[in-house]
């Protein structure tokens, strides 16, 4: 490793392999070291070896749960949705050949005690509990007036700015009750909390819209929910954008300890020292467990990874999102609950993998801020539970060369991993990330 | 069985094939690959061609049928051992390469057949070990006897060639194949799952994500 890169980038975890894959196609020497011995750093798949490893302390796992092969337990739970712009760069990259997607049998809510389907069709809308009875007809318009709404054409506005009025002006225009509010703001763009209310109100309708987009792609092909997920886990991910970054002739280095980031005496970054080697570059990129000392910590969420041998009660599905609406459950923020089995080869027959996540409100016993969802989820057979920081970088880099990404937050979906890409982007190359279809090798497709 | 250069007017796929080249670096992986699919060898100075290169396709026709084969190379993860788990994932047919002339890369062969036994999806994928770059028959460091001894022991098919005078390449591709043809277990069942979604490449619009937002 004593030579001179371009960029040297820490960790394999999505954010960090997305930008290696993108930046090797531009043709960067790059330079990737993990000090794990697996790919995905705080996003990896593990198998249940290394699930014992890293929540038992090497503990044997019990021999009826199976095969150790058989499970890939996301550390992240997290969906994607076909409209999200992760998807645009799995395309453009053709990272997409890698991976399977399945589709996610039902995205539901939870309310009043029950767990009921999430309405994302106007005719779904009209039939659901979920919305009351006075409240179904401008359900439908606001559902209309999402899909219908083009930039350039005012007509389409009705009157609003979604870059000036806050989404409770929207909600006011429609005449929205608290109950329709909150499948909107929570079931459908997925915000965690109520800060979005006094917001532009295009936070809120243009995540609400993708979630449209992608229910009506997904009832084309007679699916439940607007989520898909790629088979074998999400690790499967940055394991794709680290194959492109090796076609493109990036160096992968696993098992490899950071013993140093090297600065000069301005403080600028001069590369990585593992044991007696350094290697030199520009750049270097990572995630923040790699720097320590340039980051803040933001929040705190709780995770708790669940085997069970059943699926989650009244969900009738291999597969399941469930949202607990904050309202609902007495808390400030959602909590979110996956369901994975089987069908998405994520665990042997027979058994299923609950994954619950929220935001830390105390700093008591986290099982305690998610004893709603436990109950939900029903017998379990293990649970591992944890604590994780999240950190943010506390400078832009473009100072020193050193760029820090964020940690994995508790939303659902990629949205804010697909922001933190494009904004390292920016500050790494000075320009905007616009994707470029990979070129074919004309060789390869002979 | 034969094979042939592709009819003018192309028949259908009856199976397409994923086929891995592993071993250690330098062994000659990739000119293995680019001898048997482009008929062509590229001296040392020139192998950073191969950036950009995924995988090689060829079609291989065998008793009137034709089969799609896409043959992955390591593209370098080889050389610390970080080849990810999805790239041995769905693979019907390994090939593991040493250099005749280069013991070190044939003792390498336990922990490749080690990785490969821990990531390969299908028990039944077929295995073959290549002694590659008998042109250096001077610089011989594994017999011949010793190679084919150690695929008995491992129940691989076995083969020596040289990418660089074509001796053996076609030959090993034709046998893997055959055996990956007479294994049904490994590609009856490659049709998609039940629930599989094709992500096209329609660009959001509107309102979605990355647009107005």
């Amino acid at each position: 490793m004593d030579e001179e890169y371009d960029v040297i980038i820490l960790g394999t975890g999505l954010t960090e392999c997305v930008l290696s894959g993108i930046l090797a196609v531009e043709g960067k020497k790059v330079l990737h070291i993990d000090r794990n011995d697996f790919y995905g750093g705080e996003c990896a798949s593990l198998n249940l070896t290394q699930l014992y490893q890293r929540f038992r302390d090497g503990a044997a796992a019990p021999a009826s749960l199976g095969r150790d092969r058989d499970y890939y337990i996301d550390l992240i739970p997290k969906f994607l949705m076909q409209d999200e712009g992760l998807i645009n760069v799995l395309v453009y990259t053709d990272v997409l050949r890698y991976l399977e997607f399945v589709a996610i049998a039902t995205s539901m809510v939870f309310c009043e005690g029950k767990i009921y389907k999430v309405p994302s069709t106007p005719s779904e809308g009209l039939t659901s509990p979920l919305v009351g009875f006075f409240q179904k007809n401008n359900a439908r318009k606001f559902i209309e007036f999402l899909l219908n709404w083009k930039k350039d054409d005012p007509k389409t506005h009705q009157g609003l700015d979604l870059d000036r009025n806050t989404m409770k002006e929207v909600y006011d225009h429609f005449s929205f009750n608290e109950d329709t509010q909150e499948f909107i703001g929570h079931a459908m763009a997925l915000h965690l909390d109520e800060k979005y209310k006094n917001r532009p109100a295009k936070e809120t309708c243009g995540p609400a819209t993708m979630y449209l987009r992608s229910a009506a792609r997904a009832l084309d092909r007679s699916a439940g929910s607007p989520y898909i997920y790629p088979q074998f886990g999400l690790g499967d991910l940055p394991q794709g954008f680290a194959r492109l970054s090796a076609v493109y002739a990036g160096t992968f280095m696993l098992n490899t300890p950071v013993d140093e980031i090297v600065r000069d005496d301005s403080g600028k970054f001069v590369g990585v020292r593992s044991g007696d080697q350094t290697a030199r570059a520009k750049q270097v990129i990572g995630d923040p467990s790699y720097f320590r000392d340039n980051v803040r910590k933001s929040g705190r969420v709780i995770r708790a990874i669940c085997i069970l041998d059943h699926a989650i009660p009244n969900t009738n599905a291999d597969s399941a999102q469930i949202i607990m609406p904050q309202r609902q459950i007495g808390r400030e923020h959602d909590i979110y609950i996956t369901c994975l089995s089987h069908e998405q080869k994520v665990c042997p027959q027979g058994r299923w993998i609950a994954s619950i996540s929220t935001i830390a409100e105390t700093t008591g016993e986290p099982k305690e801020e998610i004893s709603a969802a436990l109950k939900l989820v029903g017998a379990i057979e293990q649970i591992f539970v944890s604590v994780s920081d999240v950190y943010e970088p506390a400078a832009s880099g473009v100072d020193d060369n050193v760029f820090v990404s964020r940690s994995y937050d508790a939303t659902s979906h990629f949205e804010t991993v697909y922001n933190d890409v494009k904004d390292i982007y920016k500050r790494v190359t000075g320009n905007d990330l616009t994707l470029q279809k990979r070129p074919v090798n004309a060789e390869q497709e002979a | 069985m034969e094979a042939s250069t592709p009819a003018p007017a192309a028949p259908e796929i009856t199976a397409t094939f994923k086929i891995l080249i592993v071993g250690d670096s330098g062994v000659g992986k990739s000119s293995i690959l680019l001898r048997f699919t482009d008929d062509h060898f590229l001296p040392p100075e020139e192998t950073s061609a191969t950036i950009g290169v995924d995988f090689k396709v060829k079609m291989y026709d065998v008793d009137d049928q034709r089969y799609k084969l896409t043959i992955w190379d390591t593209a370098g993860q080889e050389r610390f051992r970080t080849l990810t788990s999805s790239y041995y994932r769905g693979a019907q047919g390994v090939i593991l390469v040493y250099d005749v002339s280069n013991r070190q890369s044939f003792e390498s062969l336990d922990t490749w057949v080690d990785e490969l036994n821990t990531y390969c999806s299908n028990e039944d994928v077929v295995k073959m070990i290549i002694g590659n770059k008998i042109d250096k028959e001077a610089e011989r460091q594994v017999s011949r006897k010793e190679g084919s001894e150690y695929a008995r022991k491992h129940q691989t098919l076995f083969l020596e060639c040289s990418a660089k005078t074509k001796i053996g390449v076609q030959q090993a591709m034709g046998e893997l194949v055959g055996k990956v043809i007479e294994t049904p277990s490994l590609w009856r069942k490659s049709s998609p799952g039940k629930g599989t979604v094709y992500v096209n490449d329609s660009v959001p619009s509107g309102l979605a994500a990355g647009c107005a937002c």
